[in-house]
């Protein structure tokens, strides 16, 4: 019985350091490597924050079309919620997570061993440090004040954030609510986190220095004030995108939204504009991340997708990257050219957020922004 | 507790009888319902979730996070459930009590704003009356040239006009089930005594359907209360809250301990109301109303007033139904948003997937994730309906016969608890409750039978409560000689009560058909990849900008739903002597 056992024993312990072998090879293969195993597989799930996966989805099939991707369009943070529900009841549906909202991500998913990095060793020498650890970001995406180029065709109506608090923009600056959406915390946030610069463009704009008035800092001052003056909230991106871009308005409003929203404008009948100039910043700019589960189901086929949404060789990352490569996005890898359309990176004003710094105070602003409401 | 001292010595018997039953389906109650909500409230106890709760009830935020919530949800609850209550009376009345022109038609029509979506009438509200407060593309009363003020625009208002026309048919359609009972023997024995019809309908009319009035009214202020989708559309721009929204707010920044608490609040405080409720029912003795004898009473003769009262009808049915199918069908066809009625397109039916049209999505007709989920939706609404009649069948049932004692009162209590629980903290709570693997049992994660007892779980509340307005009025005399005849429990039931009861029974089992059909809150948290539903399918293309295929699958939704009806209508014809002419 006892020589059984320690058999037993030592089988499963083969087993299992074979798996973690496996496992450890798996990070260093390259796509070709990894193809076979991903074959076999057959197929891998995604959960993606975007709707843009739809199309990776056809293109990876294309790619490579012994597997089927299956992609999932879920928003962040709600990912967020299915993923830790999915780790309660010992569930793994997804195999890779595409996903933003990184100062929740980083505390719920990547410490609570939800998720796991993973750089594909194609693309790692060509992805800077800061985009590698502790995940591995795809492209940086945005929430920043945008405005109706029809209406205005010399440029931005706003060139101080605090003219949002005057008069002329009573009601007439839109955001999705921050208490229904987390990027929107996140730039809260980065606001109250900017309170030295927010006091300055306070100074530059009024001439006088700000005045907090029960307020901890500028930042919140800044926020206190921007309700005070009746700021608008809605409950999805798609409402501010259409209240400030739609065509055909004499006097639109300002408001929040992504920059690569402008791909939209033709599409929808929308004359979408960042207004870059704002000082300080026009908002934020974060990473969109791209990680597997902790122990996905597809293990090949899941590297080999995040090596896919990575982009090829080609000279804007081909297919995989397409979806992504639009005015507004800004692909991590330094090797793909910015796009000819958007303001590129090092012009572009909008701040670039520190998610383990975000963590930090987020709660604190979200409360905050609860009791303006 | 009067009564039950004085029957204490006849009710031995019946008690004992009763006692196992009740036992049986107070267990079952609590097992679907009590203890998944049990969880949540350990949840909020635990030493670092504790401090949520003073957050919410004294901290500095609590005004925002609670107060000011509460006193809109509650005029909400209240002014919505007493205009459904005279609206859905009034139509109920004309229906089956009086010879008012099209009285099908109209029977017909009162059931369908209950089938759309609620949101999808605060978008055609929106469509209609939205003003130049966000922007954009103005309204339609608006780009007619008038100036539509705020508060007609947003918030308040509208919220109750959408919620009130939303709600109205299920309160129709339960008065209308217990207003069909009516004993006919009692209405001629008034109208022989030369009562006159105003003196029939106050005098014996409403307070026999008493029950039905205070079910139809509790479930409207529940429905009301924890409705998200209208206020969230309407009363966000002028930052209007309510408890649902704000604890959908909550667990949607990951706060989720004051998402529960508000939650947990949001469950009393309805209890409360909902206690006041069931204490004026039980209060009476009995509401025995159809007997083993009776006919048909003669229609109530409106002269004059037939067709204005009609025309009353049908602006109100025009209202609630016409208007957001004619907006979502059109916007189903329209590629641009902005201007609902010109290049129309079938593309978002029929059409193939091209690269160059909306991010490469097919029409609804090919595209797989949409007929795998019009699959699922439909198994899970068939499945769910017979689950949940067969449960409330059972509560009801039991509820009504075995009145006296705590065990009863609790059966009652407990089934009305998941209308008090927005569905989304509904499905938080099932998915920490199911979702991990119980003992020897499996995690249902993701499994198809999770969705099935979730959504009976929740919908139990229309089950019981349409079941006891219908069988309360079940004489107890006829069940009382099968007995002596030595008739069995399910005999019983089978033989004498389920007949009887159908029509309240059949009203129920399509009220839950419909309503997880066209369920969103629910299942959203619920539902995984691997088996998807219409309705979060549609909310996810709302929600993408791709409001075509979101309209269009609505439209499904709604076809599905009408047909549903319309068959139940069908079977339900020859037990309906009072739609006859």
């Amino acid at each position: 019985m006892k020589i059984l056992a320690a058999t037993r024993l030592g089988a499963i312990g083969i087993v299992l350091s074979s798996a973690s072998f496996a496992q450890g090879n798996l990070d260093e293969m390259t796509a070709d490597a990894l193809l076979p195993l991903a074959e076999a597989e057959g197929e891998v799930v995604v959960y993606s924050f975007t709707s843009r996966i739809g199309r990776v989805e056809s293109a990876f099939e294309e790619a490579y079309p012994g597997i089927d991707l299956q992609g999932f369009d879920i928003s962040s943070t709600e990912q967020i919620a299915r993923l830790t529900a999915e780790a309660q009841a010992g569930v793994t549906n997804a195999d890779v997570i595409y996903i933003s909202d990184t100062p929740v991500v980083l505390t719920a998913l990547l410490e609570a061993g939800i998720i796991s990095p993973y750089v594909p060793p194609r693309v790692a020498d060509r992805v800077p440090a800061e985009f590698q650890s502790p995940l591995l970001a795809q492209r940086l995406s945005t929430k920043v004040l945008m405005y109706n180029e029809e209406a205005n065709p010399d440029g931005a109506p706003v060139s101080n954030l605090w003219e949002l608090t005057e008069d002329d923009w009573r009601g007439r600056v839109i955001m999705v609510d921050p208490l229904q959406r987390g990027d929107y915390l996140d730039l809260m946030t980065e606001i109250v986190l900017r309170s030295d610069e927010m006091a300055e463009a306070h100074e530059a704009y009024f001439g006088t220095a700000v005045e907090l008035d029960g307020a901890a800092n500028a930042g919140e001052r800044f926020i206190m004030d921007l309700f005070d003056n009746d700021v608008i909230l809605v409950g999805s991106t798609d409402d501010v995108n259409a209240a400030v871009g739609v065509l055909g308005q004499d006097n639109p409003p300002v408001g929040f939204t992504s920059y690569s929203d402008r791909r939209d404008n033709e599409d929808e009948g929308w004359a979408l504009q960042v207004a870059n100039d704002v000082s300080p910043a026009p908002g934020i700019i974060f990473p969109a991340i791209v990680a597997l589960a902790a122990e996905p189901n597809n293990p090949a086929a899941a590297r080999l997708a995040i090596d896919f949404l990575m982009g090829d060789e080609s000279e804007t990352g081909g297919p995989g990257l397409a979806p992504f490569y639009v005015a507004g996005d800004y692909v991590t890898r330094t090797d793909i050219p910015p796009h000819p359309d958007a303001v590129p990176l090092d012009d572009f004003t909008a701040w670039r957020i520190d998610p383990a710094q975000t963590a930090t105070i987020r709660a604190d602003v979200g409360d905050l922004v609860l009791t303006l409401q | 507790m009067a009564n039950a001292a004085m029957s204490a010595q006849g009710g031995r018997v019946f008690f004992k009888q009763g006692a196992v039953l009740k036992a049986v389906v107070l267990v079952l109650l609590i097992a679907l319902i009590v203890l998944p909500l049990l969880r949540t409230v350990l949840f909020t106890l635990e030493p670092e979730n504790l401090r949520a709760w003073s957050d919410v009830l004294t901290g500095r935020l609590s005004k925002n996070l609670f107060y000011k919530p509460l006193t809109n949800t509650l005029i909400i609850g209240v002014v919505v459930a007493t205009f459904c209550i005279l609206i859905g009376g009034f139509l109920a009345w004309l229906v089956v009590m009086t010879n008012v022109p099209y009285r099908k038609l109209i029977g017909v029509m009162a059931t369908l704003p209950f089938m759309i979506p609620s949101f999808a009438a605060a978008l055609a509200w929106g469509t209609l009356f939205r003003n130049d407060r966000l922007g954009g593309q103005a309204g339609f009363l608006q780009g007619a040239g008038l100036d539509v003020p705020d508060w007609l625009a947003w918030g308040m208002v509208p919220t109750l006009i959408v919620l009130t026309l939303h709600y109205f048919s299920l309160a129709f359609t339960i008065i209308a089930a217990a207003l069909a009972t009516v004993n006919s023997d009692l209405v001629e024995a008034a109208q022989i005594a030369g009562a006159k019809g105003r003196r029939i309908l106050m005098g014996i009319i409403l307070p026999v359907t008493t029950p039905a009035l205070v079910a139809a009214g509790s479930l409207c202020f529940a429905g009301a209360v924890s409705n998200f989708a209208t206020p969230a559309l309407l009363g966000l721009p002028v930052r209007m809250q309510t408890l649902s929204t704000r604890l959908f707010g909550m667990i949607e920044v990951g706060q989720v301990s004051r998402g529960y608490v508000i939650g947990i609040l949001l469950v009393l405080i309805s209890a409360a109301f909902l206690w006041a409720g069931n204490r004026i029912v039980s209060g009476r003795r009995s509401y025995a109303t159809i007997t083993g004898k009776g006919g048909r009473a003669k229609r109530f003769d409106l002269r004059s007033a037939r067709w204005p009262l009609f025309a009353v009808a049908m602006v109100i049915l025009m209202a609630s139904t016409g208007v957001p199918v004619i907006v979502l069908t059109a916007s189903s066809f329209a590629p641009s948003s902005a201007d609902l009625f010109a290049n129309w397109t079938t593309h978002f039916w029929i059409g193939e997937s091209r690269p160059d049209f909306a991010q490469g999505t097919a029409g609804i007709v090919h595209n797989p994730d949409i007929l795998r989920a019009l699959w699922v939706t439909l198994s899970l609404g068939l499945a769910v309906a017979f689950a949940g009649m067969v449960v409330g069948l059972l509560a009801a049932y039991t509820a009504a016969r075995y009145r006296e004692g705590w065990m009863s009162a609790a059966i009652t209590q407990v089934s009305f608890l998941p209308l008090l629980v927005p569905g989304i903290a509904f499905g938080a709570a099932y998915i920490a409750y199911l979702g991990a693997p119980i003992g020897p049992l499996p995690a249902l994660y993701g499994t198809f039978a999770l969705l099935v007892i979730a959504g009976t779980a929740y919908l139990l509340p229309f089950s019981v409560q349409t079941g006891r307005a219908v069988i309360q009025q079940v004489g107890g005399e006829l069940e009382e000689s099968a007995r002596i005849t030595g008739a069995g429990f399910v005999r019983r039931l089978a033989a004498i009560t389920v007949p009887l009861a159908i029509r309240g029974l059949a009203a129920g089992g399509i009220l839950i058909f419909v309503k997880i059909v066209r369920d969103l809150s629910l299942v959203v948290l619920l539902f995984t990849p691997t088996m998807p539903v219409l309705s979060v399918v549609a909310y996810r293309y709302a929600s993408e900008g791709f409001t075509q295929f979101a309209n269009a699958i609505t439209v499904v939704i709604l076809l599905i739903s009408i047909t549903a009806s319309l068959i139940a209508q069908r079977l339900q014809t020859k037990s309906q002597p009072w739609l006859e002419t």
